[in-house]
């Protein structure tokens, strides 16, 4: 009997694209998943080498030996996208993770504790996201220099503030529940309550937040590499060939077209997972 | 009644759900049918079908309900010998049928009304929408209604918004707004569940009067006995998307049929039999001691008078961004070893802010208070709050062990699994997670939890006024039976007299954050002294 009525809740909660969400889910899912077995091939074996440039192969079409063309230095673009995606999907996920772990930290004690501490941290919060990112992230390479790792906290620190909001207003509806109250009374310190009794039940909110945020990390790595701030050459990185390949945009589409899709194919698969993972 | 006509039929009506790309369906082969002007109850416990199949009539079932089977027929205005089917009706017909004759009041006062818009304006809307009243007289019209329903100062009421309104007089205008337009059937889903007990029967007089002056016929959804048994003259039980029973209210009461609703009754209405009584030794030492114990909550203050009368007392308050309401005004009381004392009164009495004193969740509190416990626990009301969602059973109960770093690993097993078996529930449960389990097995690991420590005092906050009568029954035989066994003492919160009745020792009655009366409770109950315990008594259905 209890069955039915939770069964009745939940139906009420989905609306009728319920069948829609499923296959949007679905396709998200083998999107991502076609995308990094690219990447994880790609860290092991390349049709060539992504680096080995030829001047007799310059700038040729799409062919069955080299599938996605070479680019202006006769590199094959295949190589590259499967290299490149591999440096941009690192850059991503170190990122998230810096901004996961931080911001979680951050939202947890903010958002648990709440006060004076809670207000001023929060206002810092706002002033970070009030300025573009990726104007923020060209003020810190400027300030620390280019290159990989410097993108990745670069963006890194960047990321700390969506997270540690949503944890943050996670926190503020969890901390009141009976479950809390009941982990108190049972003599559970505030350490104990906010991560072994809470954290968990912010699982959901935090996956969703994660793939949007890989999304983002991954679109501001590309627009960095793109202004030449990011990866350095030779190597590769989508946004780095996109920057590359601007040049030949009439002559060669191809150069530009195989990473502009590889981002577009990523960023749709996390957004269907995103969007639909939500229920 | 004989000879009235049928105003509402359902024949044979089964209303589905999707699930698993089929339909599952939530009622089965519902019939019944109502008169004109009579009141017909539906009584059943939760998910026993009976709000869906009156959604189903009103078309507004969620999601992607259907009706899959039968039929529900509505009598024609205009042609009086023919009916309606309602499920065949598309959405627009049915709006305007819905307007006009059928119209429906919720359970919860406090959502089912617009926080945006004046009270006014939300009575009017219905005659704006469906009236052809002139224009002009729609706030007479509106005025007039509001004070049929029972609200004084209707004029200032208009103007107001819902949150100024108290839970009965939210209550009072969702009657307003359904019968504003007079329709020829109100269905009323648990309208007086959220409700104190005292306001309760107000509103079943109200909608008593409501039937007699206007010829309204009402379906009242109720999974309380005593509310259906006060105004319905037929009822029917339902119970897994089923009809048990139907009949006549007498019938049903005193000669049920069914196995089913001979059970619900008994659970329902022992009128209070007590379970089990005990001897209490009242020399021996007090468990719980407290003498002028007052509890305040820090709130944002309203308006300049609230900050305190002298220049520190202002500065302070407004230093804090806060000040101190006294919610409990030092009350005193003993809880004496093996004693279950009852704590009863209205919402907003004070009496679950004196027990988060007691347990030590509140720490604005002032006066004396010993207490033999060091870590008294507590259960709460709502079984779906009280544990936590994504941890296993054995994960919550080998927590306070784990917490207080009793026995190893082993033992911690051992403890919880016997623990699991005291409160009547099998091994297996031991890696399930809460939201596999019924309210009632929750609100058994709930208890279970706060055994665990071992603590001689266990705070209950209104512990089974989330469950379904029938599991009820089995939470108060449980408490007892472990009260027995662990030697505990209880203090028992509870709005529902009954309850109290059936397993307390003693009663204190708690109104505006004053203790206004207490002591045993056969002399309580038999001769209550304050006025507000006789009104509480009387307002026992």
């Amino acid at each position: 009997m209890v069955n039915d009525m939770s069964f009745l809740k939940k139906s009420k909660k989905q609306n009728k694209s319920d069948n829609t969400k499923n296959w949007q889910l679905r396709l998200g899912i083998v999107l991502v998943s076609v995308v990094t077995l690219l990447v994880v091939v790609g860290l092991f074996w390349t049709p060539y080498e992504p680096t080995a440039m030829s001047a007799a192969l310059k700038n040729k079409p799409p062919s069955l030996t080299h599938p996605l063309g070479t680019d202006y230095m006769g590199r094959d673009v295949l190589s590259r996208v499967m290299d490149g995606a591999g440096t941009t999907f690192f850059i991503g996920v170190a990122t998230v993770l810096i901004g996961l772990v931080l911001g979680t930290l951050l939202g947890a004690f903010t958002g648990y504790y709440g006060g004076i501490v809670d207000e001023l941290l929060m206002r810092l919060n706002d002033t970070l996201t009030s300025m573009p990112s990726i104007l923020l992230a060209l003020v810190f390479v400027s300030i620390i220099g280019t290159g990989k790792y410097n993108i990745i906290i670069a963006l890194g620190v960047i990321f700390i503030p969506s997270f540690a909001r949503v944890v943050r207003s996670e926190y503020l509806v969890q901390k009141e529940m009976d479950y809390v109250r009941n982990a108190k009374l049972l003599g559970a310190g505030n350490l104990r309550i906010m991560f072994v009794h809470i954290l968990p039940n912010t699982k959901s909110i935090l996956l969703s937040t994660i793939t949007i945020g890989l999304n983002n990390a991954i679109l501001a790595e590309a627009g960095m590499s793109y202004l030449s701030l990011g990866v350095q050459p030779p190597d590769a990185s989508l946004g780095r060939m996109l920057s590359e390949a601007q040049g030949y945009l009439l002559s060669s589409p191809w150069m530009a077209l195989a990473p502009g899709m590889m981002i577009v194919l990523t960023v749709l698969g996390f957004s269907l997972i995103s969007e639909n993972l939500k229920n | 009644m004989e000879a009235a006509k049928k105003l509402l039929e359902l024949n044979k009506v089964s209303v589905g759900f999707p699930h698993r790309g089929g339909m599952r369906p939530v009622t089965e082969n519902v019939s019944f049918s109502l008169h004109d002007g009579e009141i017909l109850g539906i009584v059943g416990e939760s998910g026993s079908g009976k709000s869906v199949s009156m959604l189903a009539v009103m078309g507004l079932l969620s999601g992607n309900g259907k009706v899959m089977d039968g039929s529900i027929r509505f009598y024609n205005k205009e042609q009086p010998e023919e009916y309606t089917e309602l499920n065949k009706l598309l959405k627009g017909e049915l709006r305007q049928i819905c307007g006009n004759e059928i119209s429906m009041i919720f359970q919860e006062p406090m959502t089912s009304l617009n926080p945006v818009m004046t009270i006014g304006a939300q009575v009017e809307e219905m005659l704006t929408l469906h009236s052809t009243l002139p224009r002009e007289k729609h706030k007479e019209e509106v005025l007039s209604m509001l004070s049929e329903v029972g609200l004084s100062e209707v004029e200032k009421l208009y103007d107001k918004y819902p949150h100024q309104l108290s839970g009965g007089m939210r209550q009072r205008v969702m009657i307003a707004m359904a019968m504003i337009l007079r329709p020829k059937l109100l269905i009323a889903d648990e309208p007086t569940t959220a409700l104190d007990v005292t306001i309760q029967a107000k509103i079943l007089k109200l909608l008593k009067k409501l039937q007699t002056e206007y010829g309204t016929s009402i379906v009242l959804i109720s999974h309380d006995l005593g509310v259906i048994r006060s105004i319905c003259s037929r009822t029917v039980v339902m119970c897994e998307g089923r009809i048990v029973e139907q009949g006549k209210v007498e019938d049903i009461f005193e000669r049920p049929q069914e196995e089913y609703t001979k059970r619900l009754l008994a659970a329902a209405l022992g009128k209070g039999e007590i379970i089990e009584k005990r001897e209490i030794d009242y020399q021996l030492a007090p468990v719980v001691k407290a003498e002028n114990y007052s509890v305040f909550y820090a709130e944002k203050p309203k308006n300049a008078q609230q900050l305190g009368s002298t220049l520190a007392e202002r500065l302070k308050s407004i230093f804090a961004g806060k000040i101190r309401r006294e919610v409990v005004r030092g009350v005193s009381f003993e809880v004496y070893p093996g004693e279950i004392v009852g704590i009863v009164g209205e919402s907003g009495c004070g009496k679950s802010t004196l027990i988060k004193g007691l347990a030590g969740l509140n720490p604005l509190t002032e006066g004396m208070l010993t207490m033999e416990a060091k870590h008294p626990q507590m259960v709460f009301q709502d079984p779906y709050g009280s544990l936590n969602p994504s941890k296993t059973i054995g994960w919550l109960l080998t927590e306070p062990l784990r917490l207080h770093s009793i026995g190893t690993k082993e033992e911690q097993r051992q403890q919880v699994l016997e623990m699991l078996k005291k409160v009547g529930l099998s091994e297996e449960y031991y890696d399930r997670y809460p939201s596999t389990l019924s309210g009632g097995q929750r609100q058994r690991i709930a208890i279970a939890m706060a055994i665990m420590l071992k603590q001689k005092l266990i705070l209950l906050d209104e512990p089974v006024s989330a469950l379904d009568v029938t599991v009820q029954e089995q939470i108060l035989i449980l408490l007892l039976s472990l009260r027995k066994e662990y030697d505990l003492s209880y203090i028992f919160i509870s709005h529902d007299m009954n309850v109290i009745h059936r397993i307390c020792d003693r009663v204190m009655v708690m109104y505006h954050g004053e203790i206004v009366e207490s002591g045993k409770t056969e002399e309580i109950f038999e001769r209550p002294q304050h006025e507000y315990t006789r009104k509480l008594l009387k307002a026992r259905l």
